[in-house]
């Protein structure tokens, strides 16, 4: 017995030097939740056999992350959200991958102008862009014929009758909300509301904060009024938590939601589920009555002491390239077919895959709600912007949504909490 | 013979002494040079004198955690240690294998590990569909919103604390136990009631155990982490819509250490903590010797 | 006389049921589905499929492997190390013997969130920050608290059976490990299982520690369930609670084959 103890500590300490030693690569941030991301796997795989490559599933963690770069065994390819890569690439955390573009020859000219940007920083390309996800309005008919109106015709650049809208979509049974009329998505979406007003948080340059602009004060103050009429952030965030944005089981199947900002993955979602949901998928308009849409989506990027850079640039183009996004596309459609499901199409990054995707893989599904879906968020694909990065990118994001968090929680009034990020932002970015 | 003994004593104690040099001495050391400087892991470590323990002063943040922290831990403490007294005394008041039961079925939720807890409770305390209120609207009563109230977090916290008392109540009853009979009984028959019984009698004779528990969970709720770190920090997300209504001081210097890599910013944090810790410790003991009855 | 005694019952009872109710909740939850993660109460309808989904949702049995051989690893080396210098401190008389001792419980005073960031930087000069070994390789040196335990306890131990085994040739060590250890066993066993609780509690190391998911032990993978599937966007309740549950279980299982030594060194140390 205290032999085998004995052997067991042995047997640890042994275990404790395994690092990544191999002749492959190992990736961080990265899961196999569908065929989008396995039919890609695969394609690498076949592509290339004599690499073998590491999947370390799991969703990306920023505090893993840093340590494993700090502490000079990372991964050597990263998944994470475009919005972080400046700042990761200002400290040092990232490498500039224009060697491995030049090399494998990456088409850069076929990503999504907003997607391309956020990969940036000083001129150096840091990253290459997956998916691109729009925001888009979903609304629940139900609760717009509940309201009186035909949700087609809901115009959210008149802020004063949306507000309305909000309030005669909301149910509130005692202190519980039953139906929120209109979910804006703060503190995330802070930068749509902003840009909704006609203001931007950052100058395009990434140097100069905007937050003490007062549009971006107006703009949340809105949004601030939007939750308070509704029954408050505190009923609002704990309503929220209870969603299940992707099940059977989503807000606009139970009918407790109104209207609701989002990524378009939630209707891509909904139509694997629920094909047969009474929605309307809207363009955000601003108050100029111009579609807004503040794109998201992650990049893979190569960490600082990656040890094989090489065939993490080739992973990098296999997953991205047209061909196997198209490949991918085609999966889906395979399976929702199968199914008798609907499939409102893959949102890449790379304009020529999508063009190919919506021309001929992506057919109308004679599901009005899916097949407007389609149309909308193709057509809000070019209005993209996204906060440019900086490289205080994580300071500045934390200080304007904490700003707007203090407002919704009803700390502080808008105009001072957005000054006190904007003293927060200048310092961070620095001279 | 005798200075053979005293190496084979030493030899004994080494793995203690290289253990006391190499992780705690040495360490504490380290952090009190390392808070001087400014060092994040990635560059070399710069000297900056005393500006990480001005920058401490001046950062709302700090200051917000330590209020969470103390207020959380002034909240807590008192209202666990009164509870857990009350179910040692009804305890001992049942006799046989019904008080074994009981006493396994209090200690069972200290053997549920504490990301586990957090998890649950974040459920249980959900303002708009949670256990909690479900059962307070039983009775008419329309209850805060615990997890998303920056005013009610704190106490929803308390409340996720207080479901852990096990550990206390055995203290506590193992010291009932130990209180003789006959004391009791004597006092019984001059007359004593039973306040004045649990006053005069009880009460010193336990005073030992009771005050053990509150040093020991004072310690322990001043760190609290595990918790609170499952249930509001972690993703960007969770961390942004909190704000800092949840920010506990071991949190903050966790935050500050291990995700900005501000190592010489933490050790400072981690000395302030040490000195408070020292200074509440050392006030609870001045204190406690006046209080406590020991035999 | 008996509403006496079925008062008192009855305010345990109840608070038996306010302790028991949460961990009731839990577990019929994780067996409902997700619409009614909420709402219900009952586990009706009955959907166990959560217990088969989540292994596939994470590397759970990994998870579980690895907090056994770290807790496993943890408890041993804690509890050899610390017999070890208790001996030393029970056994022996030395000069240095009473400042020693005294280092002994001033570490037991010692918060360990003030030599964390240290400890990470020793760690991260020796290559190992990224493996298990931090989670439990610091034990092998013994823990102020097991040391303080063990002492106590060896202290109790006749000395005279040690008289009598110098006295037929035993060597020093050989006192240790055939007289000590042996004798020491209800102790031991207390140091054992409170570190291995400890460590299966354990969220701060792994955190500090691990980057790579298939490292990662229980506490640390259930902490990265909950980021995905309730707190990133992507919620699917039931596979947070299932993996709950298969955290908690084997402690239960654990705590209920080792109740006695749970209880007792409880009562006796006040270590929770």
């Amino acid at each position: 017995m205290k032999r085998l103890a004995v052997l067991l500590l042995v047997a640890i300490s042994a275990c404790g030097g395994v690092g990544s030693s191999t002749s492959g690569f190992t990736t961080m941030g990265f899961g196999l939740p569908d065929e989008i991301a396995t039919t890609r796997v695969d394609a690498f795989k076949k592509a290339h056999p004599d690499i073998p490559v590491t999947i370390n599933q799991g969703q990306f963690d920023e505090q893993a992350f840093l340590s494993s770069v700090a502490s000079g065994n990372p991964a050597d390819v990263v998944y994470l959200p475009r919005e972080k890569i400046g700042g990761y690439a200002a400290r040092g955390a990232l490498q500039p991958i224009g060697g491995c573009i030049g090399e494998q020859a990456i088409p850069t000219g076929d990503y999504y102008p907003a997607a391309a940007a956020q990969v940036q920083l000083q001129g150096q390309w840091y990253g290459i862009p997956e998916f691109y996800n729009s925001v888009v309005l979903v609304v629940n008919d139900k609760a717009a014929k509940d309201a009186g109106v035909d949700p087609a015709k809901i115009d959210t650049s008149d802020w004063d009758a949306l507000a309305d809208l909000a309030a005669k979509m909301t149910k509130t049974s005692g202190g519980t909300i039953e139906r929120l009329g209109l979910h804006p998505k703060l503190p995330e979406f802070l930068p749509l509301w902003a840009k909704a007003n006609g203001a931007d948080l950052l100058s395009a340059d990434g140097t100069t904060p905007h937050l003490d602009d007062p549009k971006v004060a107006e703009a949340l103050e809105y949004a601030a009024k939007l939750i308070a009429d509704q029954g408050g952030w505190k009923r609002v965030k704990a309503f929220a938590d209870t969603f299940d944005y992707f099940g059977a089981g989503n807000p606009f199947a139970k009918d407790q939601l109104g209207m609701l900002l989002t990524e378009q993955f939630v209707v891509a979602a909904m139509a694997g589920v629920d094909p047969d949901a009474e929605i309307t998928v809207l363009p955000f308009l601003g108050r100029d009555g111009q579609p807004v849409n503040s794109v998201g989506g992650n990049a893979w990027a190569v960490p600082k002491g990656a040890k094989n850079p090489e065939a993490a640039c080739v992973w990098m183009k296999e997953m991205t390239s047209t061909e196997t996004w198209i490949a991918a596309a085609r999966a889906r459609q395979a399976k929702r077919s199968a199914e008798g499901k609907v499939n409102i199409g893959t949102y890449t990054g790379n304009m020529k895959a999508d063009d190919v995707i919506f021309r001929e893989i992506v057919k109308p599904s004679g599901r009005r709600a899916y097949d407007d879906a389609v149309t909308v968020i193709r057509s809000v694909q070019q209005a993209g912007f996204t906060v440019p990065p900086s490289r205080a990118a994580a300071e500045f994001t934390t200080a304007y949504q904490q700003a707007a968090t203090r407002v919704l929680q009803g700390a502080q009034p808008a105009a001072d909490s957005l000054r006190q990020a904007q003293a927060e932002a200048v310092k961070a970015l620095g001279p | 013979m005798r200075t053979g003994e005293t190496r084979w004593a030493y030899t004994f104690l080494l793995p203690w002494i290289i253990g006391l040099v190499l992780f705690q001495a040495g360490p504490m050391i380290a952090s009190a040079v390392l808070s001087f400087t400014d060092y994040d892991l990635i560059g070399a470590p710069e000297f900056v004198g005393l500006d990480n323990y001005a920058a401490l002063a001046a950062d709302p943040r700090v200051a917000r955690a330590i209020e969470n922290t103390l207020l959380y831990t002034v909240i807590h403490v008192p209202l666990a240690c009164v509870l857990a007294l009350g179910l040692a005394l009804l305890l001992n008041q049942v006799t046989g294998r019904a008080a074994g039961v009981f006493r396994t079925v209090f200690y069972l939720p200290s053997m549920t590990p504490t990301v586990a807890v957090g998890v649950l409770f974040l459920f249980l305390l959900n303002g708009q569909a949670g256990l909690l209120n479900e059962v307070l609207g039983v009775f008419g009563i329309e209850g805060p919103q615990w997890t998303s109230d920056p005013d009610w977090m704190l106490p929803g916290i308390v409340i996720m604390s207080l479901w852990n008392l096990g550990a206390s109540t055995i203290v506590l009853f193992a010291a009932l136990r130990n209180v003789p009979r006959e004391l009791t009984e004597a006092a019984m028959i001059d007359g004593a009631g039973s306040w004045q019984r649990f006053r005069h009698i009880t009460l010193p004779m336990i005073s030992a155990a009771l005050f053990f528990v509150v040093i020991v969970d004072t310690i322990a709720a001043l760190q609290m982490f595990d918790q609170v770190y499952t249930m509001y920090f972690g993703t960007s997300q969770a961390q942004q819509t909190t704000g800092d209504a949840a920010l506990f001081y071991v949190v903050y210097l966790f935050q500050q250490g291990f995700q900005y890599l501000h190592m010489g910013y933490a050790s400072a944090l981690a000395w302030l903590l040490f000195a408070v810790i020292a200074v509440i410790t050392f006030i609870q003991i001045k204190v406690g010797d006046r209080l406590v009855h020991y035999e | 006389m008996t509403a006496r005694r079925i008062f008192p019952l009855m305010l345990l009872g109840a608070a038996s049921a306010i302790f028991l109710y949460p961990f009731v909740w839990l577990v019929f939850a994780s067996l409902r589905p997700r619409d009614l993660t909420f709402s219900g109460q009952l586990p009706i309808p009955f959907r166990p499929q959560s217990y088969a989904d989540v292994w596939d949702a994470a590397p759970m049995l990994t998870w579980l492997l690895n907090s056994v051989v770290v807790g496993v690893a943890a408890a041993l080396a804690v509890t050899v190390s610390s017999a070890f210098v208790a001996f030393g401190f029970a056994y022996f008389r030395f000069p240095g013997r009473g400042v020693m001792f005294a280092s002994v419980l001033g570490t037991m005073m010692l918060p360990a969130a003030v030599t964390l960031v240290p400890t990470y930087l020793i760690w991260n000069s020796v290559g190992l920050t990224g493996t298990q070994v931090p989670l439990w390789a610091g034990n092998l040196f013994g823990s102020a608290f097991y040391i303080f335990l063990l002492r106590q306890f060896m202290l109790g131990l006749p000395r005279y059976v040690f008289e009598a085994a110098r006295v037929d040739g035993a060597s020093y060590l050989g006192l240790f490990w055939k007289i000590a250890v042996p004798l020491s066993r209800p102790a031991l066993i207390i140091a054992f299982i409170f570190e291995l609780k400890a460590s299966w509690f354990d969220l701060m190391k792994p955190l500090i520690y691990l980057q790579d998911a298939e490292l990662f032990t229980l506490p640390r993978g259930l902490k990265a369930v909950v980021d995905q599937f309730y707190q990133g966007g992507d919620p699917k309740w039931e596979i947070v609670l299932a993996a709950s549950v298969v955290t908690t279980l084997p402690l239960i299982v654990v705590f209920f084959f080792g109740q006695r030594y749970f209880l007792q060194g409880i009562a006796t140390t006040g270590r929770r």
